[in-house]
């Protein structure tokens, strides 16, 4: 028995690769995860409690202070909001392209896809000429004569969620879209042929059916905007800050590092509860634009 | 004959694309701007010049992010699909208890809020010297494309019967030989996009580059970031249509490689 | 260069397999098998699915590490040589030809393994081809060939560097029933030319009976009867055997005395006796035991030589060259008989009473019930 374990160890069998080359094959990944970002993360979580001396005052300052509650209440609010606008956007849109056939569907998934695949920087950009005063959306409310003198669009929170809606949308339509391609189209002719009409058919069979799509999206769309920092600080107001401003602030400004520190554990630890008590539902394999 | 449209479904569709036209409109309404003969940003763009990206490429600055952002891009998607390849190898071939951990410390990268890396990073690298640095970038960048790449070659892969390095092997090829001669020929197209894929993630990674560039040292995203907090000059968008441009010969050379491995 | 004539000097290896055990966790793959092949000898591992018949072959291609046991080829310990330095041909189930070379690289890629050069590679390559009859084909890819083509590539493959075992995995269970048929000709073909050791794995046992010079029957991972197809089919050696391989009728029966004839009380009360060489196993007297004899074995009518039992016909099943009939004995035991030539017969009904004769030599003996 132990003979064979050993050998196993040293020596491949032909279609399992022995332990030993399972683990020189491995190395790599795990030195630079451990090394450039276990070790890091690990290092500001101690930070936060351990400085300026074992403590844990600088999660009650988080807590405590009004200013940064309503900053962690805005987070949540507004990561909720974009999450919320994210399914109604794309629950369709995902429902179509899984219809689409031919062109129009190449069509769709190219209006998906490439967005996903072009900078975060651009899209933001792209929204702060559209809310500029003599920007596109001024200019058209004013041209139809909605509006006399333009709106205060930019540095807004509307114009962050509007914004974080635009770029996480793609990754609430591909699992949505993954879940409904997985449907067997019999099933909803199964439906049809034992006399549900078109909407009972999609309420009773394909809604059901798509919603771990709709959970593992949300889920995605979620976890992303709280952290999200690129949007919030081109958009938002400095008056209205996320939690991903605040840090930055903290220590790019202030540079009191055990806050920042304790602000990025609250963000890292809740994120990462979320996602081990949904890691059933996440798929994330599916996003790597596997749609067309 | 055409089946008779009925109205839910034109609802269905008039919504889906005006949904399409808010994803994709303020993609494509940077490219009219970027040649605009307006020195400030307003809207209708109005006569035809390319001095903007004249402006671009005659900037050293703007060359200089550029091409750090090259740099660091090109040995992110090599020491990113390497290693990623190896690892996806190690999960799909191997005889490991480490297996598990992998597939946990994996998705880390995505769940973890990459300002909470950035941040992590920045204090780290700074008290090690690598921060503003290629390899503090390609490193921080590699970890950050690794699951795109494993994912990727974890499909292609699975595509791969075992049984055909068996074969090889059974023919008197070592396990290295089997895997050089069989198996990585024929996931070599998933391999190369999965390297495009590295590539474009790391050259738009806004928010480590952010937190790691140095005075001295700014990658192009750090440096638009910059460029749009302060003046929003018409540079910008010269400079996006080029990366939408970027985006979409990556798109197509993986739509390229995508359709050669199915023939296959 | 024929590889045909090449290789009929070389013959094949024998191969020891001893004490053979593997372990998956708690549960034994393989539980304790020894088996001798002679060289040249074509060997068949038949079993369900589970018995352990593949872990065996995998250990003898270097594909699974035996936990304990050893496997010798031509007395050389080969239990824990990696596969590459085995020298043994091996076929797959499902043809394992490397899709992005053409058939005549596949073909040559084990000589190119060997080191020879390209011109020679691609020469003996060609012979093989023509061995398998696809001589010509090389420039294509394995795509463009259909599945029976592609395993006869995979058989050139697999013997074009003169192995002296060949070894295969179901190698013909993925093909359809004409191509399967044609296929094992040509697999018997070539192991009549090249002289070469085969083991062949399968779980169909008409491929085993007509392919093998010996099969070893699996379950559970231990050899339940290893012999010629002949002595297989006409006693087999334990119960399991004797309902796996073809069809087979069963009745439990009571043991009375065993002396020079064994007695034995039939469910409905009819004592028979049996000559000695009926009983298989040893049997003792007051135990039960089971009654088996081959449904074409069974006469229709009363008469002598053999004892008479009668059956309510329940079906009656046209089978081409031969009439099945199934049907009830009177304690309820389900009986089936084949009759050849007998359709003259079709004046029996279901429901009808029909009397069979059971020859006293068709009869085997077993220790234990069924069911």
């Amino acid at each position: 028995m132990t003979e064979a374990r050993r050998s196993h160890f040293w020596h491949s069998d032909g279609r399992r690769l022995s332990g030993l080359s399972t683990l020189l094959l491995l190395l790599p990944f795990f030195a630079i995860i451990a090394f450039v970002f276990v070790y890091p993360i690990l290092q500001l979580l101690v930070i936060s409690i351990l400085e300026p001396h074992p403590t844990l005052e600088n999660y009650a300052r988080v807590v405590e202070n009004p200013v940064h509650m309503r900053v962690l209440m805005r987070t949540l609010w507004t990561a909720t909001l974009v999450t919320a606008l994210s399914v109604v956007l794309g629950f369709p849109v995902a429902y179509y392209m899984s219809r689409a056939k031919g062109t129009v569907a190449a069509l769709v998934a190219v209006c998906v896809i490439l967005p996903l695949w072009s900078s975060v920087l651009v899209r933001t950009a792209a929204w702060s000429f559209l809310f500029q005063r003599n920007g596109l959306i001024n200019s058209a409310l004013m041209a139809l004569g909605l509006t006399s003198q333009p709106f205060k669009l930019l540095y807004t929170q509307s114009a962050v969620v509007i914004a974080m809606t635009h770029v996480l949308l793609p990754f609430m339509i591909l699992p949505i879209y993954g879940a409904l391609r997985s449907i067997p189209d019999d099933y909803g002719r199964a439906a049809a042929v034992l006399g549900a009409t078109r909407l009972r058919t999609f309420l009773e069979v394909i809604l059901p059916l798509s919603l771990p799509g709709v959970v593992s999206g949300s889920l995605l769309v979620f976890l992303t905007a709280l952290g999200f920092f690129i949007t919030p600080a081109l958009l938002g107001s400095p008056q209205e800050m996320m939690i991903s401003t605040l840090v930055s602030k903290q220590i790019r400004e202030v540079l009191d590092w055990p806050f920042a520190a304790a602000l990025v554990g609250v963000l890292t630890v809740f994120v990462t509860l979320l996602a081990i008590i949904f890691s059933k539902t996440l798929r994330f394999d599916r996003l790597m634009g596997n749609a067309s | 004959m055409k089946p008779p449209a009925d109205r839910g479904s034109l609802a269905l569709g008039a919504y889906v694309y005006a949904v399409l036209a808010f994803i994709i409109v303020p993609l494509v309404i940077v490219i009219p701007m970027s040649f605009s003969q307006n020195d400030y940003l307003a809207f209708p763009p109005s006569g035809f010049t390319l001095k903007w990206y004249s402006e671009y490429f005659d900037s050293r600055q703007w060359r200089a992010a550029t091409w750090l952002s090259v740099q660091v891009a090109l040995l992110t998607a090599l020491c990113a699909s390497v290693i990623g390849t190896a690892a996806t190898y190690a999960m799909i071939r191997g005889r490991s208890r480490l297996v598990t951990a992998f597939q946990i410390l994996l998705i880390g990268p995505i769940i973890v809020p990459h300002i909470a890396l950035a941040v992590g990073l920045y204090l780290f690298f700074q008290t090690i010297g690598l921060s503003g640095t290629i390899p503090g970038f390609v490193l921080a960048h590699t970890v950050l494309t690794l699951p795109f790449v494993v994912f990727t070659m974890a499909a292609a892969l699975a595509k791969v019967d075992a049984n055909l390095e068996a074969a090889a092997m059974s023919c008197g090829a070592t396990r290295f030989q089997a895997f050089r001669l069989v198996t990585l020929p024929l996931v070599l197209p998933s391999l190369a996009s999965s390297a495009l894929f590295a590539f474009i993630i790391s050259f738009d990674e806004p928010v480590v580059s952010f937190f790691l560039s140095g005075v001295r040292q700014k990658t192009l995203p750090r440096r638009m970031f910059e460029d749009i907090e302060q003046n929003l000059t018409p540079v910008i968008p010269a400079i996006a249509t080029l990366l939408i441009v970027l985006s979409i010969l990556i798109l197509l050379g993986a739509h390229v490689l995508r359709s050669r491995s199915v023939t296959r | 260069m024929n590889i045909a004539s090449a290789t009929q000097s070389a013959s094949g290896a024998s191969i020891r397999i001893s004490r053979l055990e593997k372990r998956f966790g708690a549960v034994s793959a393989v539980d304790g098998v020894d088996i001798d092949i002679a060289a040249g000898e074509f060997i068949a591992l038949l079993g369900p699915s589970g018995s352990g018949k593949t872990t065996i072959l995998m250990s003898v291609a270097g594909f699974e590490f035996p936990t304990s046991g050893s496997i010798h080829v031509d007395s050389e310990d080969v239990t824990y040589v990696p596969s590459n330095r085995r020298n043994l041909g091996m076929v797959f189930q499902n043809y394992t030809l490397f899709p992005h070379m053409s058939i005549l690289d596949n073909v040559a890629f084990p000589l190119k393994m060997r080191g020879l050069r390209a011109a020679e590679r691609h020469a003996r390559a060609e012979a093989a081809l023509a061995t398998v009859r696809l001589a010509g084909y090389g420039h294509r890819r394995p795509n463009e060939l259909s599945g029976g083509q592609q395993q006869r590539v995979a058989l050139a493959r697999a013997i074009v560097y003169q192995p002296r075992v060949l070894l295969m995995d179901e190698p013909l269970s993925a093909l359809d029933k004409n191509l399967r048929e044609d296929m094992q000709l040509e697999i018997k073909r070539l192991h009549a030319e090249l002289g070469i050791t085969v083991i062949f794995v399968t779980h169909d046992q008409s491929e085993a009976l007509t392919m093998a010079d010996r099969i070893a029957v699996l379950k559970d991972g231990k050899i339940q009867q290893i012999g010629p197809a002949r002595q297989l089919y006409e006693r087999p050696t334990n119960l399991f055997t004797a309902g796996f391989i073809g069809e087979m009728n069963f009745v439990g029966v009571t043991v009375e005395s065993v002396g020079d004839n064994v007695s034995v009380t039939l469910p409905w009360g009819e004592t028979w006796r049996l000559p000695a060489t009926a009983a298989v196993e040893p049997v003792a007297a007051g135990e039960a035991a089971v009654l088996a004899v081959r449904p074409e074995r069974l006469q229709l009518g009363a008469g002598s030589g053999g004892q008479v039992i009668t059956v309510t016909l329940s079906d009656i099943v046209y089978a081409g060259a031969a009439l099945l009939l199934i049907g009830r004995l009177p304690d309820g035991t389900e009986m089936r008989a084949r009759i050849p030539g007998a359709s003259q017969l079709c004046a029996l009904a279901p429901g009808d009473v029909a009397s069979f004769t059971v020859p006293v030599e068709a009869m085997l003996l077993y220790r234990g019930s069924r069911r």
